[in-house]
């Protein structure tokens, strides 16, 4: 149910971004964090199912799970949080979530990619 | 996300910060809502499906009667059986029928404060829709999230459910008057919430015996006093 509607977000996102390009794109790439409880499997399903209402969208899907982060005030400094025991090191408790809320379109890839041009653009 | 251009885009576009348009547009709603609702206190309790919330919701109603003036809008997925209980009670409730959806978003919220009055109000209470997953990822504008968890659920839920917990201000565990008959550990369950969120009050409760209930009433009029405090400075 929640994963449709992430999906649905995606495609309208990508609309807005790329008017018209849908068909044209290969692939999306996400970057999610651990804490935005989207299940990768859970969300290729949906991503399956919604693509087959979008005419001509060829592109596949591709998550990239975070691991928490969070920032001790008293360190000056990040821990990754393992076990969900938000602890730095030091032993002092921290909310300070530097990573793992995400919910981002990170990359997003078009077929007909003449490479060339590509590396011409990012030249510049 | 990059700006849109009459080219064809070939190759890859790096896209930075495209937070996801649903929770983009939910934080914005969530926004307006914290501002149109600065003098009165907004709880939003989450808890599994059948945790006892709207039961509580017609205990404390009992309670803070004299004292306090309570509003309820309360989410389901269907039915308005649960804003119908709270009316029985003379509860200001309203329903919010989400049409099968896990979770209130705040354009819901937003919606419905039109159809509540609010005048006088101390305290609205949102009670969320049955689900410790989905429900953690929307604010709808509250300046708390209490969470409750029932006796019955078992002792291992925080850390199934971590996002909830973390951003939780109050623990509640409810149907306290059935932990002699079940292997459920207060300690267990606030440690395990507490290596989440070590701020993270909690409070025990029953509604079937009164247990805990009166010191959820006080945590509820101190956060009431500290919000009208914190608006008055502001106006
Ligand atoms: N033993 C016991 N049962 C309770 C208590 N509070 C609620 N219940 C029972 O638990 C069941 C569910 O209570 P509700 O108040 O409807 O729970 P809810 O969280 O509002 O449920 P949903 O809105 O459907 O998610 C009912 O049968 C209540 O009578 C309690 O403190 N002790
Ligand atoms: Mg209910
Ligand atoms: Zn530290």
């Amino acid at each position: 149910m929640h994963e449709i509607s992430l999906v649905r977000n995606i495609f309208k996102t990508l609309e807005e971004a790329f008017p018209g390009q849908l068909g044209n794109i290969s692939n999306i790439s996400m970057r999610v964090g651990l804490l935005s409880n989207v299940q990768p499997i859970l969300m290729q399903n949906a991503f399956a199912a919604v693509k087959q209402d979008e005419q001509d969208c060829r592109a596949s899907l591709c998550i990239e799970v975070l691991p928490i982060i969070i920032y001790c005030v008293s360190c000056n400094k990040n821990t990754e949080v393992h076990n969900f025991k938000f602890f730095c090191s030091c032993g002092s408790p921290s909310r300070k979530i530097v990573q793992g809320e995400e919910l981002l379109i990170s990359r997003v890839e078009f077929f007909d990619s003449d490479m060339t041009r590509v590396r011409k653009q990012e030249d510049t | 996300m990059t700006p849109k251009s009459n080219y064809a885009p070939v190759g890859s576009v790096w896209c930075d910060n495209t937070t996801m348009n649903l929770l983009k547009a939910n934080d914005y709603v969530a926004k307006i809502i914290r501002e149109k609702l600065k003098d009165l206190l907004v709880i939003n309790l989450c808890s599994s499906p059948g945790s006892g919330k709207t039961t509580l919701m017609q205990e404390t109603s009992k309670l803070l009667n004299e004292k306090l003036n309570m509003a309820v809008l309360v989410g389901d997925p269907e039915t308005e059986r649960d804003a119908i209980r709270m009316k029985q009670v003379g509860i200001n409730a309203l329903q919010i029928v989400t049409g099968g959806m896990c979770h209130i978003e705040a354009q819901m919220i937003l919606q419905a404060l039109d159809h509540i009055n609010l005048d006088g109000v101390d305290v609205l209470i949102i009670e969320n829709v049955g689900n410790l997953v989905c429900p953690a990822a929307f604010d709808l504008g509250e300046d708390f999230r209490v969470t409750m968890i029932s006796s019955t659920e078992g002792d291992d839920k925080p850390k199934k459910y971590p996002r909830m917990f973390l951003t939780s201000e109050l623990m509640l565990v409810s149907k306290a008057d059935l932990l002699p008959y079940v292997p459920f550990s207060i300690n267990a369950v606030t440690q395990d919430a507490r290596d989440i969120n070590a701020d993270l009050e909690v409070i025990t409760i029953s509604s079937l015996n009164g247990v805990g209930l009166l010191q959820w009433c006080a945590w509820l009029e101190r956060k009431i006093i500290e919000k009208k405090q914190k608006s008055f400075r502001i106006n």
